[in-house]
């Protein structure tokens, strides 16, 4: 047996130990977290150049004679495609591989799912280390990929964040490399963090805590994993593929060897079609717990809620060539794509109704968490609709590759992510911190990201119904008036992702302090609720019960009828 | 019988003493707790095999199969060594036996060798610690050594093993025993 007192009197860790050797759940989501804002900050910050660049046609920014931040006559400009298309592929492996995974599911699953299960840490504390590390050795690869030297003489690859063949095979200088070991980086990051999840998951919950009573936020995070663990492997292969293709004479991808380019577009795409799901799924767990906190009652239809996740993610398997309708498939291969695309509205139709059904009949409060679900409720149906116009493979003869994919994208996918990322920093920021941000701000906060990024993609379905191609740095004169609105509402997106940055700031800083644990009521109920803001660096070594978060099985009558006489007398008072 | 108050070479010295006829006064087997079952392993695995499939057969018999092949390998191996690593974890043993003039104990760790105490009830303590980071923490002192007991149990079961411990030593001690 160990000797004794191998446990007692540990000192707390020094700074460094702490941030840069941790392996505390906590603090390896908190680092998550802000690796995440940072990278989040250079890719939305590419976006308003490009913004800016497309206010006016004619390209006034960036010029051959050197970018500029203030507008040049067209006529001394030579315009830089090139740069243009290297801001876009930055933008988009960024945000794809950098931002929302690492923020949501490395992040906010990182530091909540093991408390919400009753787990005192991950499964595999140092490999959650490694992943981290990883990942920011991903980020600063991606990064480099943008200031080495590249395709067309300058500098950063320009093929977008898909890679597609034979771009990527041609495309010249490390820059091109660097991109596919940052993304092969990223993977691994992902595949050990995915595993760590899984094994989590499955093997450390507390006693009694069975699936089918395990919080929406840690079922969200686990089939997240699972998509993970089976999608990456795939790219993994494909890019390993496109780098020998690059590097060592093979053909995978060239024709002229007996490769094919187009089958490069389906690996891609069995990675990036799930990639949807595992981006967007974990903010499904956040909005469920946001929106039954703050209705004041137990989640509608937990099981199907559930099980919708397990369909969207079965299901986000089988669809990916509706991302490439025109490559020339049969008609058959089209149809059933098309047919099973459609299938996922099934699932989640589920969700969302299941989400109105929590907030019918509840007593709603309207705080800043509350209004990004909302908003996110809004955002995610209308690019779940114009995603179904999409999934027409007839449809989309006419849309591919216009603006109006890219709206679809935008409201379905990353800005319906971001509204989840938000009401999640906003739900637990108290619990992480300790500090209560200011409510009035978070409000504005909410207002003008919600105007901003409406005012941004919403007259980008209008571009797209006009015929504007996406992917060019100049347009007809005809597509201007949208296109100034559009940067408008870059401009004030912007503007509101500075001022959340500013909130997070203060908050923590000199934010009013809340020793509450649940401090937003008894509705939220899941475990780290029980425990201090912020919680201490060891949870759980005391196993939590089945009574501290099993309430809806097996509250008596007794109980809910006090719940009830207290209800009711709060409504009278109030 | 062995002198108490010093450390045992082997395990042969060990199972001389506990190897006994008589019943024990007090006996309890120690192991921590873990939620997935083994069929619930073969599940999870056999699922992503399924899901692998799915691309995977796409590409039997071409160059790219060996190209996607051994990244889907290295992640079912890595999930079935991760969970066997915690299911192996988890077979840490304690069996504690209690006699009126021995008291001893079994570790059985999951990589490292076995360990062994015992000791006599007599110059037994039973302590209950709320001074570490581990709540209810049990030790043992005697035979010249403190070890832990229990430290991968819930604080609840450490609670409840100690107020039986103690009890059954407090017993072991009494003359009437």
């Amino acid at each position: 047996m160990a000797d004794a007192a191998i446990h007692g009197h540990e000192e707390t860790p020094g700074f460094f130990k702490r941030w840069f050797m941790s392996t505390n759940h906590k603090d390896i989501g908190i680092l998550y977290l802000i690796v995440a804002g940072i990278a989040g900050f250079i890719s939305v910050a590419f976006t308003v150049y490009m913004r800016m660049e497309l206010m006016q046609p004619g390209v006034q920014y960036m010029c051959m004679e050197g970018a500029s931040l203030f507008a040049s006559a067209v006529e001394d400009c030579t315009p830089n495609g090139h740069l243009w298309n290297v801001l876009i592929t930055g933008h988009g492996i960024l945000m794809m591989f950098f931002v929302f995974i690492p923020a949501l599911f490395g992040g906010f699953g990182n530091y909540f799912m093991p408390l919400m299960i009753g787990a005192p840490d991950m499964a595999f504390p140092r490999l959650n280390n490694l992943s981290f590390w990883l990942y920011v050795t991903g980020v600063s690869l991606a990064t480099l990929s943008l200031v080495a030297p590249g395709g067309n003489g300058q500098t950063g690859s320009g093929v977008g964040w898909v890679l597609y063949a034979p771009l990527s095979t041609l495309e010249g200088g490390i820059s091109m490399d660097l991109a596919i070991f940052a993304v092969h980086v990223s993977g691994a990051s992902s595949i050990l963090g995915a595993i760590n999840i899984i094994t989590t998951f499955l093997n450390m919950r507390a006693p009694g805590m069975t699936l089918h009573k395990t919080p929406l936020f840690a079922w969200s995070i686990f089939v997240t994993a699972m998509l993970i663990l089976l999608a990456l492997p795939v790219l993994a292969g494909a890019i390993t593929m496109l780098l020998t293709d690059r590097n060592f004479g093979t053909t995978f991808f060239d024709p002229a060897g007996g490769g094919d380019p187009v089958l490069y577009q389906h690996l891609l795409w069995f990675f990036g079609h799930p990639e949807v799901y595992i981006i967007i799924l974990p903010g499904f767990g956040i909005i469920s717990h946001v929106i039954a906190t703050f209705s004041k009652k137990p989640v509608f239809g937990y099981l199907p809620m559930v099980y919708a996740m397990v369909a969207i993610g079965v299901l986000g398997f089988v669809v990916w060539a509706h991302h490439m309708y025109t490559v020339g498939m049969s008609l058959t291969q089209q149809s059933y794509f098309m047919l099973a695309t459609m299938v996922i509205a099934v699932p989640t139709g589920v969700k969302i109704f299941s989400w109105i059904a929590t907030m019918w009949g509840g007593s709603i409060s309207f705080k800043t968490p509350m209004m990004f679900a909302l908003g996110f409720l809004f955002m995610f149906t209308v690019g779940g609709v114009t995603g179904i116009v999409l999934s027409q493979a007839g449809v989309d003869r006419a849309y591919h590759d216009t603006y109006y994919v890219v709206a679809h994208f935008h409201y379905v996918m990353a800005i319906g992510a971001a509204f989840a990322l938000f009401a999640g920093v906003y739900y637990w920021i108290g619990k992480m911190s300790g500090h209560q941000y200011p409510e009035w701000a978070g409000q504005l906060h909410f207002w003008l990201f919600f105007i901003g990024t409406n005012v941004t993609f919403f007259p980008q379905h209008f571009l797209g119904r006009q015929g504007m191609p996406r992917r060019y740095i100049d347009y007809p004169e005809q597509f201007e008036y949208w296109n100034v609105i559009s940067s408008y509402g870059a401009y004030l997106s912007f503007a509101s992702f500075v001022l959340f940055f500013g909130i997070v700031f203060y908050t923590i800083l000199a934010g009013r302090r809340i020793e509450e644990p649940a401090y937003w009521g008894k509705e939220a109920e899941t475990l780290e609720w029980t425990l201090p803001n912020p919680p201490p660096e060891h949870t759980f070594e005391k196993l939590p019960t089945p009574d501290m978060w099993d309430f809806h099985d097996h509250a008596t009558f007794e109980d809910r009828a006090e719940d009830i006489e207290e209800a009711v007398e709060d409504a009278v008072k109030s | 019988m062995t002198t108490f108050g010093r450390n045992i070479e082997s395990p042969a010295d060990f199972f001389a003493v506990t190897d006994r006829d008589d019943d024990p006064l007090y006996e309890v087997t120690l192991w921590p707790y873990r939620s997935l079952s083994d069929k619930g392993f073969v599940t999870i695995i056999l699922l992503v095999c399924l899901g692998f499939l799915v691309p995977i057969t796409a590409f039997f018999g071409s160059p790219f199969f060996w190209g996607i092949l051994p990244f889907m390998a290295a992640a079912v191996w890595g999930l079935w060594a991760a969970i066997q690593k915690t299911n192996k974890d988890a077979t840490v043993r304690e069996s504690l036996k209690l006699w009126p003039d021995l008291v001893a104990v079994y570790r059985k760790n999951p990589r490292s060798e076995d360990q062994y105490w015992y000791a006599h009830p007599q110059f037994v303590k039973v302590h209950l610690r709320e001074d570490t980071k581990i709540e209810h923490y049990i030790t043992l002192s005697g035979g010249n050594r403190e070890i832990e007991l229990g430290a991968f149990l819930t604080p609840e079961e450490r609670l409840s093993l100690f107020e039986a411990l103690d009890r059954a030593i407090y017993q072991a001690k009494s003359p009437v025993s």
